[in-house]
């Protein structure tokens, strides 16, 4: 039997009626990716032994597949995240040969409910940027077109599992990071609400706004991950005490909503993206759905607020690459100062600089009230809007990203142009929400294209319910050539 | 446009090395994202509050307790430099 293809779902079947073996799936999995990732360059570390090993001790289980939610689900995770005893290089020369000396709190109770890690997956340098064209381990390609980016900064992620590589990933959100690459890879991918899920045992970007997330090809395996994955962790102080409903079982509830159009903010998308986020409209209108027109009026500052406070706050998180406890050091330092200022100028790549050097230019002596605390002043009445907006409708909608996948090294040279890429999904980080991005269509050159359904803190299972019905009209989505062993 | 000093200034303050074509391109880089955010001066502000994320019903406390780690010996193999159970640096006082 071909593995690759296949939902979380269709493996749970097939365990329960006894069709194969853990084994034999990760078997499988472990087979595209040494046929497969020559191409897309989204695995960094694999370790097939380890990982047969796993799967093999689950074989001697076969009869608590209903008791493990994930039985012998093969996962990839963002080389952003701790698993004890794998590497965690962020993308970064930095952290190049770092092992990780204990395991992140949502990698672990996926692990604890039968998921099987097949690898670490490729992503931007300490997750910045949109195309995964900043990790100093290579470009990852787009399953659908080798020629273009996958998305970023979680690209390694997105690409491993269209690609057949893995049945369902993890990655982290901080400005879109989750939801544009699984648009640009035609996958379902999810930002948890601020304090979902925990971040114990992620490299911290920016603490106000980083999240973590699946990505899928079904709305139905994001809410099993999500129901297995949150919930409070004593370890991530930001981390919500609120119960995790059976996301699962909530899917199928008959319901309608009513869902928020901003229509100054859709200015300037690619006439195909825009076509096909209007046929998303009528779609849930022949649901029974309604769709009102409703006013963002900040989000339009989104870029400048995103790009002062990430910025910022990355300054400061990244203060501890300095060659001191872990991580490069130079081979050349005379003094400390020399050590700090040399390890970091050598190990941490372009990208990455520019931010902390802006960051550090906004929190510092004299700039800090025109720059920081604006920005925070800003955030604040995007949230606001948010909150009107929900007042009149149940989600706000959007296309998740203004074009489909960009060719690589198109947008490489102007920062600005990049960060344009996320200009739907930063204001959603910056108001804290959930925010998830569903397949919605395939333009004329055969690229996916996806839309973002925003909704109220915490109300992830209406996310859920709403794509799922959406998911039901629109029928199965195909997937790249290569998913299939083709191409 | 920032200057150079303006830029070595900030890279100081980062604690960063940068090459002299490094200097030069973030001199443009910076400029270019800076001039952007100044649309930031358009929207009006006063005392607004900072975003509270986390809803405060749900604000975790706990006690303010040290907890063992387990692998220590994982956390000292990623140092660069170890000498008796320390992490070695180079010398910062200098004998006279």
């Amino acid at each position: 039997m071909e593995f690759g293809t296949q939902t979380i779902q269709e493996l749970l079947e097939g365990y329960q009626a006894k069709q194969f073996k853990p084994s034999e799936v990760i078997e499988g999995y472990l087979k595209n990716i040494s046929e497969r990732d020559e191409k897309l360059n989204s695995f960094l570390q694999v370790r097939p032994e380890e990982t047969l090993a796993n799967a093999k001790k689950l074989d001697g289980r076969m009869n608590e597949v209903n008791q493990l939610p994930l039985f012998g689900i093969p996962i990839a995770i963002k080389d952003n995240f701790l698993v004890e005893g794998w590497q965690a290089t962020a993308g970064s020369k930095v952290l190049s040969g770092y092992v990780s000396p204990y395991t992140a709190t949502s990698v672990q109770r996926l692990e604890s409910m039968g998921a099987v890690i097949v690898g670490k997956v490729n992503c931007d340098e300490f997750a910045m940027g949109s195309s995964n064209e900043n990790s100093a381990f290579g470009a990852v390609r787009n399953p659908w077109d080798l020629e273009r980016v996958p998305g970023g900064s979680s690209g390694g992620s997105s690409a491993a599992v269209a690609a057949g590589l893995a049945t369902v990933s993890l990655g982290t959100d901080t400005g879109g990071s989750i939801r544009q690459p699984a648009s640009l890879c035609g996958l379902v991918g999810l930002k948890p609400t601020y304090g979902r899920v925990s971040r114990y045992g992620i490299v911290a970007y920016a603490s106000s706004l980083d999240q973590v997330g699946p990505f899928s090809k079904t709305v139905w395996d994001s809410a099993r991950v999500m129901e297995v994955m949150a919930g409070f962790d004593d370890r991530d102080a930001t981390s919500s005490k609120r119960s995790v409903p059976k996301y699962t079982e909530e899917l199928s509830s008959k319901r309608t909503f009513t869902l928020g159009v901003s229509r100054s903010w859709l200015e300037g998308v690619d006439p195909e993206v825009g076509k096909s986020f209007e046929a998303v409209l009528e779609a849930f209108k022949k649901m029974g759905g309604k769709v009102i027109d409703i006013d963002l009026p900040h989000t339009r500052y989104s870029l400048s607020t995103y790009y002062l406070i990430a910025p910022s706050e990355a300054s400061s998180n990244l203060a501890r690459y300095d060659g001191v406890h872990y991580g490069y050091r130079t081979p050349s330092a005379k003094s400390s100062e020399d050590l700090y200022s040399r390890s970091r100028g050598e190990g941490i790549g372009r990208e990455v600089k520019l931010r902390i050097m802006l960051g550090t230019y906004a929190l510092s002596a004299g700039y800090y009230d025109a720059f920081y605390l604006k920005a925070n002043q800003v955030r604040r009445k995007i949230q606001e809007d948010f909150e009107k907006a929900f007042t009149q409708c149940d989600f706000v909608v959007s296309p998740t990203s203004p074009s489909t996948a960009f060719k690589l090294g198109e947008k490489t040279d102007d920062p600005l142009k990049m960060y344009l890429s996320d200009i739907f999904t930063l204001p959603v980080n910056l108001a804290g929400l959930p925010g998830l991005s569903v397949p919605c269509g395939l333009d004329s050159k055969n690229l996916p294209i996806g839309f973002q359904l925003i909704g109220k803190p915490f109300c992830e299972s209406d996310l859920f319910t709403a794509a799922y019905q959406y998911e039901k009209v629109r029928g199965e989505f195909p997937l790249p050539s290569i998913a299939k062993g083709k191409g | 446009m920032l200057t150079r000093e303006e830029v070595l200034k900030i890279a100081k303050l980062a604690r960063l090395t940068l090459t002299e074509d490094e200097i030069v391109f973030y001199q443009k880089q910076l400029t270019r994202v800076l001039g952007h955010i100044e649309d930031l001066n358009q929207v009006q502000t006063s005392k607004e509050a900072f975003v509270q994320h986390v809803p405060s019903d749900a604000i975790p406390f706990r006690e303010d307790r040290a907890q063992p780690f387990p692998n220590h010996e994982g956390l000292m193999g990623n140092a660069p430099a170890v000498e008796n159970g320390c992490f070695l640096l180079p010398t910062i006082v200098e004998h006279s």
